[in-house]
Parts: structure tokens; sequence; C-alpha cells
């Protein structure tokens, strides 16, 4: 007779065995990425807005930061900039508001992975001349001088015409611009009309697309990079839209709401001449009104 | 020629004494179960009168029936897109209070009320809601109101006529009254079967019967406003709409509609007409003078070999051909000409006939003194009490010569007996209203035979439905009897 439902002891023991490896595998991995893949980490999570040494980006220049700010309010940063400012650190806001109110995006990747980015900012600080900090600098934007096709060819791999060629889905699905041609799009991420001079010109928005440190944005294009001239278009049609948008005139938030009340009042309105001649009420109601009268 | 049979109606108002004993009977059998019991597939109105549901007549609140539109006709309410508009609400609907709310009386407090100073009271309870409720009115609380404010001045058939002679019906020397009995018309261009969205009317082959196929309603209610007659009801009960069958169960097995077979006056008369369906387009579309002729050509002589023929390529069985040339119906309508529809300009072909009542003709007050006789016993119908502007409106499209003829017909036969019986008037005045009519003394004692002296069999001639002889091809009847009845062979989810 064969026991099914009694666990064999001997195949319990070769199971173990043969996932000890394994397990000790991915321990050893997980420690392993400690130091030296600090800068292949910031590269994917950082590099878009910082640089240590060399000036400022979107954010600010990384180098000397481990010297100057503790490993704690540093840890505290990354994790949520937010809640930082939120529990009143006036350093924290200082720095926020310095860099024109961009929120730095939270980070989710492990506390080990962090702690490897600032050994890694530490190391490269110390060996780089920190440059002064000209706050005037302006970005060089290179995408002013793009030619028409290819603003052209970016504006179709927005809304995407044209598709991506590692397969990543559209800017539109997520983000909108105001365009002339471009239909309405995503909500789902921020609004890019004015991407371009938000973050600090060509330099952000190259980072950004060369390696999105947004996590849904890391998620969706993970393995589907978008390449270097899809983002030199995707860039100059960025600054063509901000800068278009410059000399239009903005429209009234509230249009909507009026809008739609106007509307509202306009098909109510309509209505009532419409059906002004409908039964409203019962036929008898003269009959019952006189029955009233008489009691 | 595509000759089809039609089981039709007519019904004598001379005769009627308005006992509502063939609305009780059709309550009885019908309509006594919850959800319906506000249904009258069956009513009887006072004319001048607002009738049930009040003012279905007036197409302005319930946009009924056909309306004219070029060489064809389109429904006035419902239709492809003016129903499509209206789907989920219909301002045309007549509401619960267009009819009146039903209610019974709690008699059990009779009996178990605990002693007190006061008797007893049975307090009306409604049947729609179950609470106590103020009774407000009821399908005939016209009844015999001729001349009043609420009922009989707000008859639409009053607004044919100048203020002048609206008052002058109602002066109390010469008001009057008759009644009008109604069931579904079962007409030849129904509109309830035209503007249903699910497809569920439909009208039954062998004898034109209109009914709703209760698997297939969807409680659209666009039967309810589409027919200008209001013969079709809604069900709050099961949510699927319900209207006069006709009593095809009786009919099936050679009995006359429960309202037939029980009126009290004998008014009621059942036969099959033949007639061409090829025709129903253009007589349904016809000019408003032209309606009633156009209808009645649709009707065909059931003894022209011609018609005969036809209707036998067209499977109508000679027991059917047969019952048609028996036809009381075919007689009153296309021979005798007496007969004529209820509101041809709904445009839907009623198979309704009515014989309009020869009412009495006007007094005179002299010296303050009521006189109720006349020169001779029966003035011209030009004297009637109810002019014929009024009875055109309701009999003919308003084409008053159309009943004064029936007028002049009725009367011509009631002097003619009246020579026969009594005695008392000169033959040359009888003979000279006869030909006046073209009628043969013959004839008139014919009308007078089957007006007052007919036998069941020859008011009701009904003709065999060769059903069961279909049925049994097809299955086997022992495996269902005692089984089939009115009712539901899934039970309805919908509805309250």
């Amino acid at each position: 007779m064969k026991q099914v439902n009694k666990p064999n002891p001997q195949y319990m023991r070769k199971t173990f065995f043969f996932f000890l490896p394994i397990t000790g595998f991915f321990l050893f991995s997980i420690s392993a990425t400690h130091a030296q893949d600090g800068e292949a980490i910031f590269k994917q999570n950082c590099s878009a807005c910082h640089k240590v040494g060399g000036g400022r980006l979107v954010g600010p220049d990384l180098a000397g930061v481990t010297t100057k700010r503790t490993e704690e309010w540093l840890m505290k940063w990354t994790r949520s900039s937010q809640a930082l400012i939120k529990s009143g650190d006036a350093d924290a806001k200082a720095i926020y508001e310095e860099y024109s109110s961009i929120m730095m995006p939270d980070q989710t990747i492990p506390n080990g992975d962090i702690k490897a980015i600032y050994t890694f900012i530490a190391g490269k600080s110390e060996a780089a001349t920190v440059a002064a900090p000209t706050v005037a600098e302006t970005p060089v934007s290179a995408s002013a001088n793009a030619t028409p096709e290819v603003i052209e060819l970016g504006k179709n791999l927005f809304i995407g015409s044209n598709a991506l060629s590692n397969g990543g889905v559209a800017c539109i699905a997520c983000h909108n611009v105001n365009y002339t041609g471009v239909i309405p799009g995503g909500l789902l991420a921020k609004d890019l009309t004015t991407a371009h001079s938000r973050l600090g010109g060509d330099a952000g928005i190259l980072g950004i697309l060369g390696a999105p440190p947004f996590p849904a944005m890391t998620q969706a294009y993970k393995g589907k990079t978008i390449t270097e001239p899809e983002i030199a278009a995707l860039t100059a049609f960025l600054n063509k839209v901000d800068k278009d948008t410059a000399n239009q005139v903005a429209s009234s938030p509230y249009l909507l709401l009026y809008g739609g009340i106007g509307g509202l009042g306009g098909i109510l309105i309509l209505i009532y001449f419409l059906w002004f001649a409908r039964k409203k009420e019962t036929v008898k109601k003269d009959i019952y009104d006189r029955q009233l009268k008489s009691i | 020629m595509d000759v089809r049979s039609q089981v039709s109606m007519v019904f004598h108002l001379d005769k009627c004494i308005g006992c509502h004993t063939c609305s009780i009977a059709c309550k009885n059998i019908w309509t006594d179960r919850k959800g319906a019991e506000y249904m009258w597939w069956n009513n009887v109105e006072t004319k001048p009168g607002t009738g049930y549901p009040t003012k279905w007549e007036n197409q302005d609140i319930y946009k009924g029936g056909w309306e004219k539109n070029g060489d064809t006709v389109s429904l006035k309410g419902a239709g492809k897109f003016k129903g499509l508009k209206n789907i989920f609400h219909n301002p045309h609907m007549p509401v619960l209070d267009d009819y009146y709310e039903p209610w019974t009386y709690k008699y059990q407090d009779l009996f178990t009320a605990p002693e007190g100073d006061d008797q007893p009271t049975a307090r009306p309870v409604s049947l729609v809601t179950g609470e106590h409720m103020d009774v407000q009115s009821g399908p005939n609380w016209d009844d015999d109101m001729s001349g009043s404010i609420d009922y009989a001045r707000q008859d639409v058939n009053l607004e044919k006529l100048s203020a002048a002679e609206r008052e002058a019906m109602f002066q109390l020397e010469r008001m009057t009254l008759h009644y009008l009995p109604r069931i579904c018309n079962h007409c030849l261009n129904p509109a309830c079967v035209g503007s249903c969205p699910s497809g569920a009317l439909y009208k039954r082959g062998e004898d034109g019967i209109v009914l709703i196929n209760q698997e297939r309603c969807r409680a659209w209610r666009m039967c309810v406003t589409a027919c200008p007659y209001k013969k079709s009801y809604y069900n709050w009960n099961t949510g699927k709409s319900e209207k006069c069958i006709l009593c095809y169960p009786r009919l099936e097995s050679g009995q006359a509609p429960a309202c037939f077979h029980s009126c009290v006056g004998r008014i009621r008369y059942l036969g099959v007409l033949l007639y061409d369906a090829d025709k129903i387009a253009a007589a349904a579309a016809a000019p408003d003078d032209r309606l009633v002729d156009a209808q009645m050509d649709i009707y065909l002589d059931p003894f022209d070999p011609e018609v005969i023929k036809q209707a036998r390529l067209n499977g109508v069985a000679d027991s059917t051909i047969t019952a048609a040339q028996n036809s009381p119906v075919y007689k009153f309508v296309k021979v005798w000409k007496l007969a004529l529809p209820l509101h041809p300009e709904f445009r839907t072909l009623p198979n309704l006939f009515y014989v309009p009542a020869l009412l009495p003709t006007m007094a005179t007050v002299s010296d303050g003194v009521y006189n109720s006789t006349s020169k001779s016993l029966w003035n011209g119908v030009e004297s009637n009490r109810l002019p014929m502007k009024y009875l055109a409106s309701l009999f003919s499209a308003g084409d008053t010569g159309k009943v004064t003829e029936v007028m002049k017909r009725l009367m011509a036969v009631r002097l003619h007996r009246r020579g026969v019986t009594v005695g008392d008037l000169n033959a040359a005045e009888i003979s000279q209203a006869l030909k006046e009519v073209q009628m043969e003394p013959d004839t008139a004692d014919a009308i007078f035979r089957l007006t007052a002296l007919a036998t069941f069999d020859e008011r009701f001639v009904i003709p065999p439905a060769h059903r069961e002889e279909s049925i049994e091809m097809l299955e086997n009847t022992g495996d269902v009897k005692g089984n089939t009845g009115f009712g539901f062979k899934e039970k309805p989810v919908r509805g309250l």
C-alpha cells in the first residue's frame, strides 16, 4: 500500500540539499551588491538628475554631499524628500525651493544600494575637484537647433505614430502636452508641456529618458530602452513644445467647470422648450383639484 | 389578392343599457390577477364623456395611432427614431392616475372590529400599495354624467363643435347620452404591433386576433402609448404588457368571448370578414374623407367565386368561408351599411364596428311646459339630440354625410316596423323613408330580425378553429392535457 498523505523523509532531504546552493547564491549576490556596484546603481537611478562633480543638472551636484550632511539625513531624503520637508527640516525645504520645487522621486531601492551609492559618491568626491556652485549657469540646449524633421520624428514618437524601436510604450499613454495636432494624452504622469524648462534643459530630459528614475517609468521601460536618436528627437520635440507654449495665452483652469455649468444650463433650457408641451401631470388633475375644493 | 380571414365584431349601441356585465365577465375571467386589477380589457363608457383611461381619444396627449405621411403612414409617438428617443422615458405614457388606483375594502374589519360606539367600517385599501387610500376616481366614474363639467364637457369629440352647439347639447331639455362599450379592435393595421421594439406583438394568422407574446415582451410599453384606443395595459406585477385576447381559448372551442356571451342587451355580434391584405397599406394612408370607404373596400364578398378561390389558395378553411357567408358582421357592415368603425382617423383599420344609437329627438318647451312629443313621433335625423358633427367625430373621421346616411337607414327600418306592428304612420311617409335610402321592405325586416330577435347562433358565427388538427400533427396533445392555460412556462424575473 502506498501512503499518499504522509511526507516522505527521503524526498524532503533531497529537496533540502537541492535548494541549499540556490538559496546561498541569492544571499551572496544580495550582499555582494554593496560597494562594487555603487557606480552602476548611481547611473541607473540618479544620473538623470545628478552629477558628482561637474555642476548641477535638474538636482544639485552631489560632490561632497556625504561630508556636508549626516548619513541619517541623506537616507531620509532619499527615501522620501517630501516627508522630510513636511517634518519641518529647514535645510530640506531650502534645497527644494532652490531647485524650482521639483520633487525628487521617492526611491524604493534596498538600503544597501543607497549606502553603496553614497560610498561611491564619497569616493568620487575626493578625486574630483568640486566645481564652483555657479548657480547662474544656463544649460546648453543643443535641441534648440534641431531640424523640423527631427522635431516631427519626436512628435510621432511621442504620440505613437512611430513605434519606439525597442518596443517601449508611446509617451502619450501617460503624459500630456499642449501642442497643435497632438490629442490630449494620459493623466497618469506629469504634464510635459513645460518639462524642458522645468527639468533644466536638454540634460534633464536626456538623463530621464536614458535611465528613467521614476518607479512606474522604470518598470514600463525595463528592457525596452529608448535609443539615442529617439531620445534626441523627443528632447527636440519637448523643447519645441515648451517654446511654443511660452507664446500662448494660458487658458483659465476653471474653463471646464464654467463651461460645464454653462453647457448644462443651456441643455436644460433647450429641454424646457423642446418638451414644453409634454404631458407633465395626470389628465385628471382638474377633477382632483375640484374634488379637494369641494371638501 | 391576398385573402385572409378576420374575426370581426359589431356592437349595436341602440341596444346597450350600460350595465357593465361585459366588463365584469371579462374581469372575472382574465384580469383579477395581481397587477391586472386596473385593466379593463372590456369597458363601457358614457358618451359624451372622457372614457377610460381619461381622455384616451385625445392623441395630442397620448400620441397613439398612425398619422398620414405622404403615401404611407407612420406612428405618431413610436417607431424607430421616436421610439428610441423615448425608450427609457416615454412622456406620452398614461400614468396610473390617468387610469385609476384599483382598490378593495377591508371586509374582515366588519367582523373582527372590537365593540365600540360606531359601526365598524370596511376601509378602502389600495390594490397596488396595500395601504389605506382615499378613493379619487374609478374606471367608470363618468357613467351617465352627460352635461358634467369634468367629464361630458371634456369630451375631445366636442372640439369640432362651435361653442353655441356645445352649449345647446347640454341644455336640460335636450341633454342625452349613449353608451360606448369598448374592447380591443384587433385592427388590420395595429399600431401596437408596429410599435413593439421586441416584436412581442403579433396578429394571429387564421383569425387576426392581436396578441402579446408573454415570453418575448420586454416591458418597453410602446404598445401602451401606440394603441390609440389604450387597450394595451402594463402589468406591474409580471413586468409584461397584456391586452384583450378576444377569449381565443373560448373561440377555439366554439364559444363566444365572455363579454359577448354575457351581454344582457344582446348588442354584440361576432363573425368572420374576408379581407384583401394587399389593400391595407393604401387604405390606412387614404385621405381623411375617404378613410371609411377605403376600409370598407378591403372587406370582400364571401360569395364571390374569385374571392373563394383566392381564399382557398391562401389556406383559409372551407368552414371559415362558410362562416364568413353567414357572418352577421358582414351583413351589418357591408350589406346593410349600418355599422361604422370607431375613430377611423387613427388609421389602424379597427375590426370592431358600431351601429350608432338612434337617440330621442329634440323636445320642445312651450309656455314653460316640457313637451317631449313632436309633430310626428320621430322627427328627421337632423333634429337628433346629439349633433351629427359629434357622431361623425366618433365614427367617420368627421364626415357627417356618412353618419347621417346610417342614421337615415336606421330610421327607415324603425318607421317600417312601426308601420307593421302599430300601423299609426302614413304609408307614404314610410315608403318615402325607405326609398330615400334605397331599402326594400324585406331588407328592413331582415335588419329588424337580426337586431331584435337574433338567436345566439345568429349573433355569434364562430368559425371552427382547426387548431386541434394542426397541433395533433406535431405533438400528442395528451401530453399537456391539464397543463396549459394562462400563465408562464418560466416565472418572469422582472416586475415587482
